[in-house]
Order: structure tokens, then C-alpha cells, then sequence
């Protein structure tokens, strides 16, 4: 069975962002960056499903500049056979994404789509959903289990909803996006990162894949969130209680 | 000339080995010290990741991955930075999978590697003797022919893995020189002695051996071991850990010192505290240039024994001083044992002392 993982680069949850003085982003110098953990969660079980199915191949995907390479390789190197890097100068909305991918899809045919439910940078959620509905393929989000059937024809996909599970199922070609606790991704492996090398990555123009104006977001300005303000201490029950009827007036 | 830029390999390597010594290694490291035990699930982890078997051939089991010198001291540096006895604990099988990788006879290399290659497999060395004038160019256990056999005799310390391991390569004096023998934990002779009570790396369980008449066929000699070369081997993965122990308390020291406040403002601010931090940050990347001028060297065949003993020497020195200062950063703090200072202040003591357990 063939599985596509698109995958994006963002900066590492760890890190500290400092958005840039004139809220045209953030700063990206000595920034971190890494697979966008949903992602990983895709990747990693894109693997799982891979070691279940003899002869199965595992594409990942990126958007963007060369340096999504870095994470391609990642991505690789914890065992994805081959890598498709389509090149974009600037970074691509949920809208762009999804063409992108759909046109891969087209190329590859892939039985499969595993992709992260959201990027934990913009938070749209809304690729792999997209993708979907552009191919008229039956998906399921959030994913919190994923069996195949032994065939490969058919997906049960658990979802975590409120007040208990949901079980989903349908036939194959699909679309599924991965929740938090679906699995534990894998480290790469010292062996699996020297095999990566040998591995392919093929780089496409976005041109080249003939695409029309799909932009249908433009960021206008990033600001950072107000700095919370120190407490104040009071020495008085009566003081506590004028000050909330007077000054934060809730009372 | 000059080029100290990771290749993509090696910083992928060290990603995945820093996820590893933060998530796995480092949140167990206090428990670890405190009960002397390290769980064994952490070796097959450390297995899965190729930690020991990627240079196997592919015949034994392994990936056929051309050994460095320079990644090995990466991989050492992250792994202490988590914690240093598990990064010996991980690390100790190499002393044995890599002795017999560069001087092993092809027989031997046959009879042992593939148990490396598939899954945890336990062996070590055992180098140090319980001797105040221990001398690695002059063993005091001795070797001494007997017909087609060779009778091993002796008292080592400081052995890693010892209650565990199923063969040890243990280095003796012959009449010809120095030299390396494959010893099997069932021969008749060898005692694997008591715990020793260590003042650091408490959670690694060291044992001394005692040889007495230990007859073992000239096939468990090893054949083509460039000794001086391994133990240089073994210097630099030393260093490479003193290496990552340093960062570890430089960067607690200098995180303490941002947040903790005295007299209105971080004492990172006050100028005792910022010059101490200062001078911890060059010890830090001085050990580790030390450290990589060394294993490069190693790497392109040149001689690296000056290089290997001076990032050794520099390291163990170094090092304590770091865990030291790192100490007094944290004043009161620092003493006490719900902060990790104190720990690796008596691990860092080690250094000086335990040469030839690890290699890169």
C-alpha cells in the first residue's frame, strides 16, 4: 500500500518566539525547527501501518524553502522511503497546501493520506480536510486508532469525542488526520539516518505543478500577546472587595 | 582547513540523541543514583537506536557503518548531558564490540558480534587495575603461554556491566608486550567480585575481577588490537562525556542564575555570578575543541595519543571545576540533593580516576 505524509516545518514547540518588530512574523534566527509534531504522529504511523503491510511505501511531502529538507530527512531517516519537496518562496495557506497536495496525490496515487490535524504554528486546521473534499474521498479527523484490514480495502479509524469513542469506517482511497495520542513517534536511528542519505528526494517547482491564484488567506500582521500584568496584594478583605466593584468591576 | 560544521548525518545523530538523554535519560538519572540500578528496558532502547551496532557488518547483524571518532564523541557529549552513569552504562558494550571490530581475527569477529547485532547484548573490559601506580603502557595482570594456551593472572577494578556481561576483553602484560584477551564469564579462575562502593556514577554498578590461573586458547587472543590507539579511543569518549556533564551544569548554573533573584535583580547580573558563568561557558567549549581536534585526528589515521591524553587530562580537571562553580551558583540550593548539582558534582570527580570505561 502506498502512504502519503505531508508534513510541515515548524519552529520547535519548546521554543521561546519572539514575534519581529514590525509583526511581519516571527524571528527566526537561532530558532529550532522541527516536524510539526501531528505530523510526526502521521509519520510515525504511517510506519507502524507499513510494518503490518509487506510492500507497502511510505512518501512524506513538504512545502516551502530548501531548508524543509532538513525535516524531509528526519522524516526519512526514521524509515519514509522517499521524499517529494515542492518549492515555494513564501509560505503557502491552507488553501495553497491543499492544492499541492491534491496534485501529488494525482501523481502518486496513494491509497492512503496521513497527515497531521493541525500545524502547530498557524493552527488552521484545515489541509487535511481540504484535500478531501477536493478529491471527493471519504476522511476522518483526529484519529486516535487506525486498523487496516488485512486486504488493505478497508479503514477503522477511532476518534475521541465527547463523552466516549467514535469508530469510523470506509473503503480506501482515504484521508485520515492524526490526534495527540494515536502513538509515541520513534526516534531516528543512528542506522536509519546513514541510510537516509541514500534515500530520494525530489524536488518540484511549485510552477511546475500548475497551479492557479488558490490563495485564499493573507496574514496581515502577527502581534505578540499582551504581557500579563503583575498581581496586586491587598491588606484587606473589605479593600479585595472594593477594588473588584471599583477597578475590575465584576462585582 | 577548518571546518567545524556538522555534517546533516551527524546533526540528525545528535537530535536524536538529545530527544533520547532529555526524555528518556535525564527524568530517571536522580532515581537512578539514589536505588543503583538502571533499567534494562533503557538498553533495549539504546539498542533500537543502533547505539552499539550500526558499525557491525552486515554479516554479524549490523549496518557496515564506517566508524568516527568525531560523531562518537557527539553521541558521548549528548548522552552525559542526560546523565553520565547511563551514558557509561549504554556505552560499556562498545569497549568489547569494538575492540573486536579493529583487532578481532575474523573468527572471533564470527563467534561474538552477532549477538550485538541481535538485540541488548552485554560484554565489557576491564582495563584498570586497584593499584596506586596503574600504568595503561604496563598492566600488572599478567599473560604467560602454556602450550597453545595463555594463563591470565590478576586483579582488576572499576569493571562496567561486570555482573552482567558474558565476556570480557581483558588487557594483560605478556612477555612480548601488552596485549588484549577475549575473556568468557564462565571460565575457570575468574571471580567477579563485590560491588564497589563509588563516591559518583552511583547508579552504574562497577565490579572488580580477580584472574587466578584463568586458561583461555590462544584463539581468544586478539590478534591485531593497536592498544595505545583504543585507550586513545577511550580518552576521547571520555572527554566527549566530561564534555556534556559540563554543559549540563553550566547551562542548570546559568538558567538558576536568570531566574533567582537577590537584591531586586537575577544574580545572573551581579558580576561574581556573570564572570563565573562566563568562564564555565569557555571551559565547556574548550573541552569539547580539545575533545574533537583528538577524535578528528582519530578519524584521519593520524597519531592522536598527545591530543587524546591533553583533552583527557584537560576534561577531568575541567570538569570538576564547572560541577564546582555550578555548585556555588546555586549556593544552598546546590547542596542539597532535590537539585541535580550535587550529583554531578561527584560523578565529574570521576573522571580522573576511571579511564577505560567507554570508548568511542
Amino acid at each position: 500500500m502506498k502512504i502519503l505524509v505531508p508534513l510541515k516545518r515548524v519552529p520547535d514547540p519548546q521554543t521561546n518566539i519572539q514575534v519581529r518588530p514590525d509583526g511581519s512574523g516571527i524571528v527566526t534566527d537561532n530558532v529550532k525547527f522541527v516536524i510539526n509534531p501531528f505530523c510526526e504522529i502521521a509519520v510515525e504511523e504511517a510506519l507502524r501501518l507499513k510494518e503490518k503491510q509487506a510492500e507497502s511505501e511510505v512518501i512524506v511531502l513538504s512545502i516551502g524553502g530548501k531548508e524543509c529538507q532538513e525535516q524531509l530527512r528526519t522524516a526519512l531517516a526514521m524509515g519514509a522511503d522517499r521524499a517529494i519537496l515542492v518549492l515555494a518562496e513564501v509560505p503557502v495557506d491552507p488553501a495553497t497546501a491543499a492544492a499541492v497536495i491534491h496534485k501529488i496525490i494525482e501523481q502518486e496515487q496513494p491509497m492512503l493520506v496521513l497527515a497531521g490535524k493541525q500545524s502547530i504554528d498557524d493552527d488552521a486546521g484545515q489541509t487535511g480536510q481540504l484535500v478531501a473534499s477536493m478529491l471527493d474521498w471519504p476522511q476522518a479527523t483526529c484519529a486516535s486508532k487506525i486498523d487496516i484490514s488485512a486486504d488493505g480495502g478497508e479503514i477503522t479509524v477511532m476518534r475521541e469525542v465527547d463523552g466516549g469513542l467514535e469508530s469510523l469506517a470506509f473503503a480506501l482511497p482515504g484521508l485520515v488526520t492524526t490526534d495527540l495520542r494515536l502513538n509515541e513517534p520513534r526516534y531516528a536511528s543512528l542506522p536509519g539516518i546513514m541510510k537516509a542519505r541514500k534515500k530520494e528526494m525530489r524536488e518540484v517547482p511549485l510552477a511546475e505543478l500548475g497551479l492557479g491564484a488558490t490563495e485564499k488567506v493573507k496574514m496581515v500582521a502577527i502581534t505578540a500577546p499582551t504581557k500579563r500584568q503583575a498581581g496586586k496584594k491587598v491588606e484587606s478583605v473589605a479593600e479585595l472587595v472594593s477594588l473588584l466593584h471599583t477597578e475590575a468591576k465584576i462585582i | 582547513m577548518f571546518d567545524l560544521e556538522l555534517t546533516d548525518e551527524q546533526k540528525l545523530i545528535r537530535d536524536t540523541i538529545v530527544s533520547f538523554a532529555s526524555e528518556k535519560v535525564r527524568p530517571i538519572a536522580r532515581e537512578c543514583d539514589e536505588t543503583g540500578t538502571i533499567p534494562a528496558s533503557l538498553q533495549t532502547q539504546a539498542f533500537e537506536l543502533g547505539l552499539i551496532h550500526s558499525p557491525l557488518a552486515e554479516a554479524h547483524g549490523g549496518f557496515g557503518e564506517i566508524r568516527s571518532a568525531v560523531t562518537g564523541a557527539i553521541v558521548a557529549e549528548e548522552l552525559a548531558f542526560g546523565d553520565l552513569s547511563i551514558s557509561l552504562y549504554l556505552l560499556a558494550p562498545r569497549l568489547f564490540a569494538y575492540a573486536l571490530i579493529d583487532g578481532g581475527s575474523e573468527e572471533q569477529r564470527a563467534r561474538f558480534l552477532p549477538a550485538f547485532g541481535a538485540g541488548p547484548y552485554s560484554a565489557s573490559a576491564a582495563v584498570v587495575e586497584p593499584r596506586f601506580d596503574f600504568d595503561t603502557s604496563s598492566f600488572a595482570t599478567t599473560a604467560r603461554r602454556d602450550g597453545n594456551n595463555w594463563i591470565l593472572d590478576g586483579e582488576k577494578c572499576l569493571v562496567p556491566l561486570a555482573a552482567e556481561a558474558s565476556a570480557f576483553v581483558v588487557l594483560a602484560a605478556t612477555p612480548e608486550g601488552s596485549a588484549a584477551f577475549i575473556v568468557e564469564r564462565d571460565r575457570a579462575g575468574l571471580v567477579i567480585g563485590e560491588r564497589e562502593k563509588n563516591m559518583g556514577i552511583k547508579a552504574l554498578a562497577t565490579h572488580p575481577l580477580s584472574l587466578k590461573g584463568v586458561s583461555i586458547p590462544e584463539s581468544n587472543r586478539l590478534p591485531d588490537l593497536d592498544l595505545p590507539r583504543w585507550l586513545d579511543h577511550g580518552r576521547v569518549a571520555n572527554a566527549a562525556m566530561a564534555c556534556g556533564l559540563a554543559r549540563g551544569c553550566f547551562e542548570f548554573a546559568r538558567d538558576y542564575a536568570k531566574e533567582r533573584k537577590a537584591f531586586g535583580v537575577p544574580i545572573a547580573q551581579k558580576q561574581a555570578v556573570a564572570f563565573m558563568l562566563a568562564d564555565m561557558a569557555i571551559e565547556v567549549d574548550a573541552i569539547r575543541l580539545l575533545t574533537w581536534e583528538a577524535a578528528w585526528r582519530l578519524d584521519t589515521g593520524l597519531p592522536a595519543t598527545t591530543e587524546s591524553a591533553r583533552a583527557s587530562r584537560y576534561a577531568a580537571s575541567s570538569t570538576l571545576r564547572v560541577a564546582d562553580n555550578a555548585l556555588q551558583v546555586l549556593g544552598g540550593h546546590g547542596y542539597i540533593r532535590d537539585y541535580p548539582v550535587e550529583l554531578w558534582l561527584r560523578n565529574a570527580r570521576g573522571f580522573s580516576t576511571f579511564e577505560g570505561l567507554a570508548t568511542v
